[in-house]
């Protein structure tokens, strides 16, 4: 169980409209393994399937052709077994229901039993430092604090897999690098195995072990690049030369791949 | 956030009475100016009679309410009214139920087969064109022939009225789930009914909440078409047929009993908006209605 890679991606490809004059080849033989433990980053401009192959893990679509492995599984037994957490870039959260009613969702789905969801759903408010809104409804939150409710969420269940789809790209700069380092917090407590799709470089630098650039038209995977900036990363880490190298070293591999218009669409902050 | 809608909800309270006495000082006037005989605009008979058969006074409308009923021994008009509401009110209520499970039922039917949708909401449009008076002898021959009480055509005709805002809005509703939560319950693995439970229904509730409002006074127009319709149900319909043969020796009474249609009417419609601000009180700001 240990040595099975947390993700396996083989010769994955997807292909939207087959035959059709709008056919749009939004994956083309992807390959990727992510380790138990790991934090992915995949970065990559618009329409290079980076949400396409995080929703092929996810089992939300199937591929075109290849083959997608959770935990050793095949994709859709990983999904009845709810062996990974998702979030998104809205938070998602249902507003007919308290902050602690949410968290309890996919408990529910689960079939426990209320005093186990309330107790489980009391020890990720406190993991994600909002012990005290348990009763509140989503609404009367900040968008930030949202965010973070939905990361509670996706991870009360115990999943040891983390799927998130640029789940801070509608915070500001401020929140967002507070939610940030959090999360690396909140993965290293509870030793969850990660894949992060974004657009912004300096995010994909500061969480990640390893960065998977891709490029569209089609969508493939042009890079990866080991970030190698160690598991103790703080409000220094942004700071450090080593940080900044690699920030060049990705922005260079999305340039490269694209040769100028394929750049659109990423953030260099 | 609460004194902000009890302000709101008072001055809706007092413009209602207010607009209620320009209407009722706009009449005052016409009946003090207007012609007593009514008159011609170049030959065509445009201008009503003024006299008390025709515009009673509205001081007289609301005494009419005391004195006593006509063929009722000394009931007063008002009790009599209150019965024949009474009545009525329980049939549009059955009325009501009947039609938003009826239009719940095929709004999910619609929105759980593309194919029931496409085949089925034409008819449910449809239905909606047949005059209702068309339809209540047939639904009576029914009624009939299943040996059912009288009351039940009142019934059926009130929900056949009221299902179809309910059906329309309902569905809409259902529709409405984003797609990033409906993502979120297929990463659950959650089955259609499961979701359906969990996130389309919630959904659905600020989007049903107008569909039974106009339910609700649909009902009540389908009650009481079908008292007149059919007669044998002593209701606030048959109030207003039974007090227009009298409306010689009582003119008045027509508008005491047209008085008891509309307040049945609001009635209904606030029943509907006290369950709603049960349902989304704990709903952001902008989802209530």
């Amino acid at each position: 169980m240990t040595d099975q890679p947390a993700v396996n991606v083989r010769g994955a490809s997807m292909v939207f409209n087959a035959g059709t004059p709008g056919q749009v080849d939004a994956l083309s033989e992807v390959d990727v393994i992510v380790d138990p433990g790991e934090f992915v980053s995949l970065i990559g401009p618009s329409g290079c399937g980076k949400s396409t192959l995080l929703r092929l893990i996810a089992n939300l679509i199937e591929p075109t052709s290849g083959s997608v492995e959770v935990n050793g599984k095949s994709a859709k037994q990983a999904c009845a077994d709810q062996d990974y957490g998702m979030a998104f870039q809205q938070s998602g959260l249902f507003d007919w229901r308290s902050v602690a009613k949410n968290i309890e969702l996919p408990l529910e789905l689960k079939g426990w039993d209320k005093a186990k969801r309330a107790a489980r759903s009391q020890e990720m408010l406190d993991l994600v430092k909002l012990s005290d809104r348990g009763a509140h409804m989503p609404w009367q939150l900040s968008g930030g604090q949202q965010q973070r409710i939905a990361i509670a969420r996706a991870l009360a269940s115990h999943p040891p897999l983390l799927l998130m789809d640029e789940p801070f790209g509608a915070l500001d700069e401020m929140t967002r690098e507070h939610m940030q380092a959090e999360l690396l917090q909140i993965c290293e407590v509870t030793n969850t195995t990660v894949v992060f799709v974004t657009h912004s470089i300096p995010e994909a630098v500061y969480l990640s072990d390893r960065v998977v650039v891709m490029s569209a038209g089609p969508g493939r995977i042009t890079d990866v690049i080991d970030v190698g900036l160690g598991k103790n990363r703080d409000e220094g880490t942004r700071e450090n030369d080593s940080f900044y190298k690699k920030i060049t070293e990705v922005r260079e591999a999305l340039r490269g791949a694209e040769l100028g218009d394929g750049a659109r669409g990423i953030e260099d902050r | 956030m609460v004194t902000r809608r009890a302000r709101s909800a008072v001055r809706r309270s007092v413009l209602f009475v207010v607009a209620l006495g320009l209407v009722a000082v706009c009449w005052e006037l016409y009946k003090a100016v207007g012609p007593d005989a009514g008159g011609d605009i170049f030959g065509w008979r445009l201008i009503p009679k003024t006299n008390d058969r025709v515009m009673p006074h509205t001081w007289e409308m609301v005494a009419e309410m005391t004195r006593p009923a006509i063929g009722q021994g000394d009931q007063q008009v008002w009790l009599v009214l209150l019965g024949y509401s009474w009545y009525t009110f329980q049939m549009s209520v059955a009325g009501l139920v009947v039609g938003t499970a009826i239009g719940v039922l095929l709004a999910v039917l619609m929105a759980r087969f593309r194919i029931v949708e496409r085949g089925l909401l034409p008819y449910v449009v449809l239905s909606q064109t047949i005059p209702l008076i068309a339809l209540a002898p047939q639904v009576t021959a029914i009624r009939g022939s299943l040996d059912w009480p009288q009351w039940t055509s009142a019934v059926a005709l009130a929900a056949f009225l009221s299902f179809f805002p309910i059906t329309v809005s309902t569905l809409r509703g259902l529709q409405a789930a984003p797609a990033a939560s409906l993502e979120l319950m297929a990463s659950y693995a959650a089955g259609w009914w499961t979701t359906l439970r969990k996130l389309r229904f919630p959904t659905a509730i600020p989007y049903m909440v107008p569909g039974l409002k106009l339910a609700a006074t649909a009902a009540v127009i389908g009650v009481i078409v079908t008292e007149i319709t059919l007669g044998g149900l002593r209701g606030v319909g048959y109030a207003t047929i039974d007090y227009s043969q009298k409306v010689t020796s009582q003119p008045a009474s027509v508008y005491a009993a047209v008085f008891a249609a509309a307040a049945l009417g609001l009635v209904m419609f606030a029943m509907i908006v006290g369950c709603e601000t049960y349902v989304m009180r704990n709903r952001p700001q902008e989802e209530r209605g």
